[in-house]
C-alpha cells in the first residue's frame, strides 16, 4: 500500500479524524499510518494531534512508535497537547518489564525539546540510566544530551550521575554510547565533561575489544584527542589500539590509524616508531580497495594530509594511486593530486609514465590538471624536465582546438622555459609549441604565449608580426595580458629596434589612456626609460632564468602546527575539504597547541639534498615574513587549499604579498 | 552528530525522512533535492556544503540515501552507516532496494531508522540482530509478553557476542569455507604489469549447536614461522606473504596482533569471516597480447592473444574478454577458434565469450573493424581490454587452508567442506 502523493484536502483530514477515532483497531492503526505517510511529504497533519495520541492506549508497539514519531514531529507546535502524552511515558519507563518499551519510551521522552517538560523528564531519565537492562542504560545515557540542549540549567545532577557511570559501568556498548554522549554536551558547552583517568582508560580500552563497530569507532575518536601524558602510556595506548588495523569495517580501520599516528610524536623509541609505520601503512592501503567509492574519497582526502606529516607511510607506493579507468572522476582527481605529492627524484619516471596515459582521457578538466602535474613534476625535479618536455610536446603535435588543455600546455610549458630556458631546443619544442600558439583564449594561455614571443623573439619567425597581431587587439585583451604584452613587446623591440620602432608607437598610444592604473603605470614607466636609457630597460625586461622560484612550496602548504590538529581531526568534514575545525565552525575554539616543532617521518634514505634546501628556505620564508604567509595562505584556503592551483608565478604583480623574482617592476 | 536521515528518488523527491536532531529544517534539505538530486549533481562528490550543513550521501541506483549535519561529524563513519542502513534495507525486503520497496515498507523504515541511530549517534544495526526485535506488522504477543526472553534478547544485543544466539542446535553439525580470490591486474601497452594484487575473501557458512570456538589456519607465511618445527616432517611450502587482513568482527583481534592465530566464535549461517589483500609473488591465471593496427582511414584490426597459465588438468569457465572499439564501428569481422564472438553496440565493444577454457593453453581472436563517416573529429580514446573469468579450485596468491578446528562443550565432529575459486576483478590490459 502506498500512500504517496496524495494531497490532504480539508475533506481527507476530517476523514482521517474519523478513522482515528472509529472502534475498531485496525482502521485505526491504517489511519495512523496514513498520518505518517502524509508527514514523510511534508504536509501538515499537526492538527490531527489530540486524536492520534488517544491511540496510545492501545499496548500495540508497532504503533506506538509510529504515534511517537508524530509526538517528535509536532510537540514543539503543540506543548500544551505534548503534555498529555507525559503520563503515558512515565508509565511505559516506570512500570512497563519489557526493557523494549522502557528504552523506546525514554528515547522518545528526550526527543520531545519542550523546556517545559524536561523537569517530569528528569526523575525517569536518573531510573533509566541506573536501570538493570543495559539496553535500556544505553539508550538513558544518549538521553541527556538531548535534555542539556533545551534545558542545560536543571542538567548537573544527571552529569553527575554519568561521571559516576562512567567509572563503574561495565557493559561496552554502554560505555561507548556515554563516551559519546558525553562529548555531544561538550560541543554544545564548550566545557570539558569527561574528568579521564588512568583506570578510566583501561576500562575504554577494553571495551573496544567488545563493542560494536560504531562503539569502538566512538572510542577511537575520543582517544584520538587525548594527550598520554608520557612515552609509556602513549604506548600502552597504541599496543591496545594495534589490533583494529584488522577490523572489517574500514572505519575502525581508518580510527585505529588516528590513534597511532597521533599517539606517535609521544613515543621516544625511534624503532618502535618505524615498526609501527611498517604495520600502519598496508592497513591504509587496504583502504583504498575499498569497494565503496564514497569511503575511498573519504581516505584519499585524508591521506593527501597524512602524507604532510607521514611522508614515510607511502614510500615506494606511488602505484596504489594509479587510477583505474572506471573510477568516478573525484577519486581520480585525488589519486592525481597525492601522485604528484610522492612524487620524487626517483619516481618520477614511474610516475610520468603514468600521467601520460591519462592524456587520453575523455574529461577536458581531467587532462588539463595532468597536464598541470606534469608541469609541476618538471619544474620541481631537474631530472625529470626532459621527460615531462617530451611529454607535453608529443601532446602539442596532436594538437586541433583551442581545448582547456591546450591553455594548461601552453602555461605550463612558459614555466618550463623560465625555469630551464635552453628547453626551447628540446625536441624541437618551442617550433611545436609555437604552432599550436592561436589556439590560446584564456587571459594566463595568452600571456603565457606573450612572453613566449617576446623571450625567444629571435628563434620564431616573424616574431614582430606576431607581436602586431596582438597589438592591435591590445584594447580587448584582459589586463593580464595587457601588461604581459608591455613587458614583452619592449623586449622584442629591444631585439630589433628597427623593425618594432613602430610597434612600440603603437603599443604606447593605446596603453597609456588605459583605464587600469597597472597598464597606465607601466606603459608610463618604460615609455619614459626607453627614452632616457633603453639599457635599463634590458636589465628589467630581459628574464634571467637562474632566478627560478621555488615551487615545490605548496607540498607543504600547511603550517605544520595547523597539521597536527587536521590529523587529529582525520576523517571529519573539515578535512574532507581541507580546513581547520575552527574555520568551518564558528563555535568550535581554536585549539592551541604548546609543541614547537612538529615532526615529519620521512624515510632513511629519502632525505635528499634538494629537499633539505628547499625546507631551510621554506623556514627562513616563513620566519621572514610569517605574517604575510598567513594572510596569503588564509586566502588560498578560501579557495581550494591542496589543489596546486596558482602557483604565483605569473609575471603580474598585481598581489603585493607574493614575492615576485621573475618581474622587477 | 547526524541531523537527519532522509531517503530521496532520482526526481529528488522525498520518500523517508527521519529528523534526530532539531537543527535542520526540511526546506534545507528539499534545496538540496532540488540543486543536487534533481540537477544530478550528486553523481560529482559524496560531500556538499550548502550554507553550514554538510550533505553526505550515497547513491544506490536512483535512491540517494542521505545523512545532513551540522557538525564536524567522522565522514567515513556516515557513509558506512548508509551503506549499513542500505544492507539492513535489502536484508528485510529481501534484496531489494528500490523506491517501490521503500514506498511499501515505509513503516518498517521508520522503526529501523529509530533503532539504528538515536540522537544522530549510530546504534545497533546489525540486521540478523534486529530482526529478532524488529518485525514487520509489529512483534508477536508472547514474545512482548515473555520477559525473560525479552532480557535474554537485550543482554545478546548488548553484550559482547551480539552476533550469536545461544542455544543453537543442529542435528548435523555442518561448516562450509569458500575461498574466492579476485585478480586485479593492470597492465601497460607494452604488456609490462603496472600493478597487481589479489583481493581475498574467505566466506563461510557454519552450521553448529551450542558455543563453538574455532581456529583457523592458513599458510600464512609469519603464522608458519613461529610454530616449532615438528621433527622428522619436512614442508615444501613456506607459506606466502599476506599484505593485509580484515576480519569479521566475531574475530579476537588482540590475539591475531600477539599470535598472529585467528579464533572466533561465529555468527550462526552465512558470515565473511576475513578478507586479505596479497601484492607478492600472484600467478596471473591469464596473460592478454593484444595488437592493435590501423589499416586504413576507416578500418581497424585489433588481434588478441591469451593464454591460460595454470595446470592442465584445471578449466576456467566463463571468460569474457571485452575488446573496446570505437562509437563509430559500423561492422566487425570477427574470427576466433574458439568460443563466440560479438560485436555488442550497447557495450561499445567485442565480447569474446568462452565457456569453458583449459589450462595452459592458447587462443587468438581476429577483429576487423570498418569504421562509418562520423563528424567528430577527436581522435578514440581507447578504453583498456578487459576480461571475466572464474577459474575454480584455483587460488591467485597460492592460499591454502591448512586447518580449522571447532572446539565445543559436546564434543560433536563437524563436518567441513572447502572450496577454492579464482576470479577476475579489474583484469585490465591498455590499448
Amino acid at each position: 500500500m502506498a500512500y504517496f502523493g496524495n494531497n490532504p484536502q480539508r475533506g481527507e483530514l476530517q476523514e482521517l479524524y474519523a478513522d482515528l477515532n472509529d472502534l475498531n483497531f485496525e482502521k485505526k492503526k491504517e489511519a495512523v499510518k496514513k498520518v505518517i505517510a502524509y508527514m514523510t511529504v511534508g504536509k501538515d497533519v499537526s492538527d490531527l494531534f489530540q486524536s492520534v495520541i488517544k491511540c496510545l492506549e492501545f499496548n500495540d508497539i508497532e504503533m506506538k512508535k509510529l504515534i511517537y514519531l508524530y509526538i517528535v514531529n509536532y510537540s514543539r507546535q503543540k506543548p500544551d497537547d505534548a503534555i498529555m502524552v507525559i503520563q503515558n511515558f512515565r508509565k511505559d519507563v516506570r512500570k512497563s518489564e519489557n526493557p523494549l518499551v522502557r528504552a523506546l519510551a525514554i528515547r522518545t521522552f528526550g526527543c520531545l525539546r519542550v523546556p517545559k517538560l524536561n523537569e517530569y523528564l528528569i526523575e525517569p531519565l536518573k531510573d533509566c540510566i541506573l536501570d538493570d537492562d543495559p539496553y535500556v542504560r544505553k539508550t538513558a545515557v544518549l538521553c541527556v544530551p538531548k535534555v542539556y540542549e533545551v534545558s542545560p540549567d536543571i542538567c548537573p545532577p544527571l552529569l553527575e550521575l554519568l561521571q559516576k557511570l562512567l567509572e563503574k559501568e561495565s557493559n561496552a556498548l554502554v560505555l561507548a554510547n556515554l563516551i559519546q554522549s558525553m562529548r555531544e554536551i561538550e560541543v554544545v558547552s564548550g566545557k570539558q565533561i569527561i574528568n579521564l583517568n588512568q583506570k578510566i582508560i583501561q576500562k575504554l580500552l577494553l571495551a573496544v575489544d567488545e563493542c560494536i563497530e560504531w562503539g569502538q569507532i566512538f572510542i577511537l575518536d575520543y582517544l584520538a584527542t587525548y594527550n598520554p601524558q608520557d612515552s609509556k602510556q602513549a604506548e600502552v595506548i597504541i599496543e591496545r589500539t594495534l589490533p583494529r588495523l584488522s577490523h572489517i569495517n574500514p572505519t575502525v580501520t581508518f580510527c585505529a590509524v588516528k590513534v597511532i599516528l597521533k599517539y606517535l610524536d609521544f613515543l621516544d623509541n625511534g624503532d618502535l616508531v618505524k615498526n609501527l609505520c611498517k604495520k600502519v601503512a598496508p592497513s591504509l592501503i587496504s583502504l583504498l580497495s575499498w569497494n565503496q567509492p564514497e569511503v575511498q574519497y573519504t581516505i584519499l582526502r585524508n591521506i593527501s594530509l597524512i602524507l604532510q606529516k607521514f611522508p614515510i607511510l607511502f614510500e615506494n607506493e606511488v602505484k596504489v594511486f594509479f587510477c583505474s579507468f572506471n573510477e568516478p572522476y573525484y577519486i581520480k582527481y585525488e589519486k592525481l593530486d597525492i601522485m604528484v605529492r610522492i612524487c620524487d627524484s626517483k619516481n618520477f619516471g614511474q610516475v610520468l609514465n603514468e600521467l601520460l596515459i591519462y592524456l587520453n582521457e575523455a574529461d577536458p578538466h581531467f587532462v588539463r590538471k595532468t597536464i598541470k602535474s606534469i608541469g609541476k613534476i618538471a619544474i620541481t625535479y631537474d631530472k625529470a624536465i626532459d621527460k615531462a618536455v617530451s611529454i607535453l610536446v608529443e601532446f602539442a603535435k596532436n594538437v586541433q582546438q583551442p581545448t582547456e588543455p591546450v591553455q594548461e600546455l601552453l602555461i605550463q610549458m612558459q614555466l618550463i622555459y623560465k625555469k630551464n630556458k635552453s628547453m626551447y631546443k628540446h625536441e624541437d619544442s618551442l617550433k611545436i609549441i609555437y604552432s599550436i600558439i592561436d589556439y590560446a583564449n584564456e587571459p594566463e594561455s595568452k600571456s603565457a604565449c606573450a612572453w613566449i614571443v617576446g623571450e625567444f623573439g629571435e628563434f620564431i619567425p616573424k616574431s614582430a608580426e606576431k607581436m602586431k597581431e596582438y597589438i592591435d587587439n591590445f584594447q580587448m585583451e584582459d589586463r593580464l595580458v595587457q601588461l604581459q604584452l608591455l613587458t614583452s613587446a619592449v623586449q622584442l623591440y629591444l631585439k630589433y629596434p628597427s623593425q618594432c620602432s613602430i610597434l612600440i608607437q603603437q603599443l604606447i598610444t593605446s596603453a597609456k589612456d588605459s583605464f587600469n592604473p597597472d597598464v597606465r603605470d607601466r606603459t608610463y614607466i618604460y615609455w619614459r626609460l626607453l627614452s632616457t636609457d633603453p639599457e635599463i630597460v634590458k636589465t628589467l625586461v630581459c628574464f634571467n632564468s637562474g632566478a627560478v622560484q621555488n615551487f615545490s612550496k605548496d607540498l607543504r602548504l600547511w603550517e605544520t602546527q595547523d597539521l597536527v590538529v587536521a590529523l587529529e581531526n582525520m576523517g571529519s568534514i573539515s578535512n574532507l575539504f581541507h580546513k581547520l575545525p575552527h574555520q568551518l565552525y564558528k563555535n568550535i575554539k581554536i585549539k592551541i597547541n604548546n609543541q614547537q616543532d612538529v615532526k615529519i617521518y620521512k624515510g632513511e634514505e629519502k632525505q635528499e639534498k634538494q629537499e633539505n634546501q628547499v625546507q631551510a628556505q621554506q623556514s627562513e620564508n616563513q620566519q621572514n615574513n610569517k605574517q604575510e604567509q598567513q594572510q596569503q595562505q588564509q586566502q588560498q584556503q578560501d579557495i581550494d587549499l591542496l589543489s596546486f592551483d596558482d602557483p604565483p608565478v605569473n609575471n603580474i604583480s598585481n598581489n603585493s604579498n607574493k614575492p615576485n623574482l621573475f618581474e622587477l617592476i | 552528530m547526524i541531523s537527519s536521515i532522509v531517503f530521496i528518488n532520482h526526481k529528488g523527491e522525498i520518500l523517508i525522512y527521519r529528523v534526530y536532531k532539531d537543527d535542520i529544517t526540511r526546506s534545507e534539505t528539499t534545496q538540496f533535492c532540488a540543486k543536487i538530486v534533481a540537477t544530478k549533481e550528486n553523481k560529482e562528490c559524496p560531500i556538499i556544503n550548502i550554507d553550514g550543513t554538510s550533505f553526505i550521501h550515497i547513491t544506490i541506483k536512483d535512491i540517494v540515501v542521505l545523512a545532513t549535519t551540522k557538525v564536524n561529524v567522522n565522514v567515513a563513519m556516515t557513509l558506512q552507516f548508509l551503506y549499513q542502513l542500505v544492507k539492513v534495507c535489502r536484508a528485510y525486503f529481501g534484496g531489494e532496494f528500490d523506491e517501490n520497496c521503500i514506498k511499501k515498507h515505509f513503516v518498517l523504515i521508520y522503526e529501523i531508522l529509530d533503532e539504528v541511530m538515536d540522537y544522530g549517534v549510530p546504534q545497533i544495526a546489525d540486521a540478523d540482530l534486529l530482526k529478532k526485535y524488529i518485525q514487520e506488522g509489529g512483534l508477536k504477543p508472547e514474545l512482548m509478553n515473555d520477559v525473560e526472553k525479552l532480557k535474554q534478547l537485550t543482554s545478546q544485543a548488548t553484550g559482547a557476542t551480539s552476533w550469536r544466539p545461544p542455544n543453537l542446535v543442529y542435528r548435523k553439525n555442518e561448516v562450509y569455507l569458500d575461498v574466492i580470490e579476485s585478480v586485479n591486474v593492470l597492465m601497460s601497452v607494452k604488456g609490462t604489469i603496472l600493478k597487481a594484487d589479489v583481493a581475498g575473501s574467505i566466506q563461510v557458512k557454519c552450521l553448529l549447536s551450542g558455543m563453538p570456538e574455532c581456529k583457523f589456519g592458513m599458510n600464512d607465511k609469519l603464522l608458519m614461522q613461529r610454530e616449532p618445527r615438528k621433527p622428522g616432517q619436512t614442508t615444501t611450502d613456506k607459506g606466502i606473504t599476506i599484505d593485509d587482513l580484515k576480519f569479521h568482527q566475531c574475530v579476537k583481534l588482540p590475539k591475531f596482533d600477539k599470535e598472529r592465530a585467528i579464533t572466533f566464535i561465529p555468527p550462526d549461517g552465512q558470515f565473511e569471516l576475513m578478507t586479505y589483500r596479497i601484492t607478492e609473488n600472484i600467478n596471473l591465471p591469464f596473460k592478454i597480447m593484444p595488437v592493435y593496427n590501423e589499416l586504413g582511414k576507416n578500418k581497424l584490426e585489433i588481434r588478441v592473444k591469451i593464454k591460460s597459465i595454470f595446470e592442465k588438468n584445471l578449466f576456467a569457465t566463463n571468460l569474457a574478454i571485452k575488446i573496446p572499439v570505437p562509437k563509430n564501428t559500423a561492422n566487425v569481422n570477427t574470427n576466433s577458434a574458439i568460443g563466440k564472438a560479438k560485436h555488442e553496440p550497447d557495450q561499445q565493444g567485442v565480447i569474446w565469450r568462452i565457456k569453458k577454457y583449459p589450462g595452459d593453453f592458447e587462443a587468438l581472436l581476429r577483429c576487423e573493424i570498418d569504421l562509418g563517416q562520423t563528424t567528430n573529429q577527436q581522435p578514440w580514446i581507447k578504453p583498456p581490454i578487459s576480461m571475466e573469468f572464474q577459474v575454480p579450485m584455483f587460488t591467485a596468491s597460492g592460499l591454502r587452508v591448512r586447518f580449522l578446528r571447532i572446539y565445543e562443550k559436546a564434543g560433536y565432529k563437524p563436518t567441513k567442506w572447502i572450496r577454492y575459486i579464482t576470479k577476475a576483478g579489474e583484469y585490465l590490459h591498455r590499448l
